[in-house]
């Protein structure tokens, strides 16, 4: 495999397409709302949001208690899994296309 | 682990698994690993893909630099685990100190400038995204970092804030240094893809 730009790029899609418009336990809005929400987008329904705006602000300050409430409302672990990684994805491909962008700025001035 | 079935496994083969791998390196498979095996078909393939691309994937950067701008994220984000699992594997093939120092203040650490200037960019990435400009961009392109090499720099910065993130919301386990160290070597020659 080479990591040539191009392969980043599809790789950072495949991911995102897979775990926020794919199928799952949960439905493709909470996932969406969830990763919009992490990364700093609006207010989603309890208990989501807590979590949401956690893991996107400061993830090592997550409590067991937020966790615990998520998995109450999904009612399987897995599910919560999804919404967990739906959010933590959502944070940081804000900050993948930031740095892109940044860098394709760049780079365009130059060409 | 704040999800059991993650620590336990999902299915029994993967509960064999676990017990298996766990039995034979004699020490407690890290929950990391544990999740790279949880849900897979969801997430830890897809994920399992880019990181691997990201981090043994053919790049002007070594694996132990890739490692070290893992371990300066985990830092960033305040994440033990990815801190410690991370540096461990750098200092395989860099000096112990040399990632120390980085850990400590990067910019006064002995590293190569080139790797310096990645940091600054990266750090901002971390911590202040929407701050992060093309002047930024050019900064490091200055100081003679190739275009392709940002973007595998990019790659390894937020992969590793999305693992840093999923670590501590589900709050890994943080293994001893000694049990990082065993855990490096497997790392090392294993790599990431799940």
């Amino acid at each position: 495999m080479t990591t040539n730009r191009h392969d980043h790029r599809t790789l950072a899609e495949a991911l995102r397409r897979r775990v926020l418009d794919g199928p799952g336990r949960t439905d493709r809005a909470t996932r969406q709302a969830m990763a919009e929400r992490a990364a700093g987008g609006p207010a989603i329904d309890a208990p989501f949001d807590d979590l949401a705006r956690q893991i996107g602000a400061s993830a090592a300050e997550v409590t067991d208690e937020q966790v615990a409430r998520v998995l109450r409302s999904t009612g399987s672990e897995k599910a919560a899994f999804e919404v967990i990684a739906a959010a933590a994805l959502g944070a940081d491909l804000l900050r993948w296309q930031q740095g892109i962008k940044a860098l394709d700025e760049a780079t365009d001035a130059l060409a | 682990m704040r999800l059991h079935e993650i620590e336990r496994g999902d299915g029994l083969f993967n509960r064999l698994l676990i017990g298996f791998i766990s039995l034979v390196s004699r020490m407690r498979l890290p929950d990391a690993a544990r999740v790279a095996f949880y849900h897979k078909e969801f997430f830890s393939s897809p994920m399992g893909a880019w990181t691997q691309a990201a981090m043994r994937g053919p790049s002007p950067w070594s694996v132990s630099e890739r490692e070290l701008m893992a371990a300066l994220v985990a830092k960033w984000n305040s994440c033990a685990f990815c801190v410690g699992a991370h540096g461990a594997v750098a200092a395989k093939e860099m000096q112990r100190t040399a990632v120390d120092a980085a850990l400590v203040d990067f910019r006064a650490a002995p590293i190569s400038e080139r790797l310096k200037a990645t940091l600054v960019f990266l750090e901002i990435l971390t911590l202040r995204p929407m701050e992060l400009t093309a002047e930024d961009a050019r900064a490091v392109l200055h100081a003679g970092v190739k275009p392709e090499a940002l973007e595998d720099a990019i790659a390894v910065g937020a992969v590793f804030s999305i693992v840093t993130r999923y670590a501590d919301a589900l709050d890994f386990a943080v293994p001893t240094a000694n049990e990082f160290n065993r855990a490096a070597s497997l790392l090392l020659k294993r790599g990431y893809a799940s």
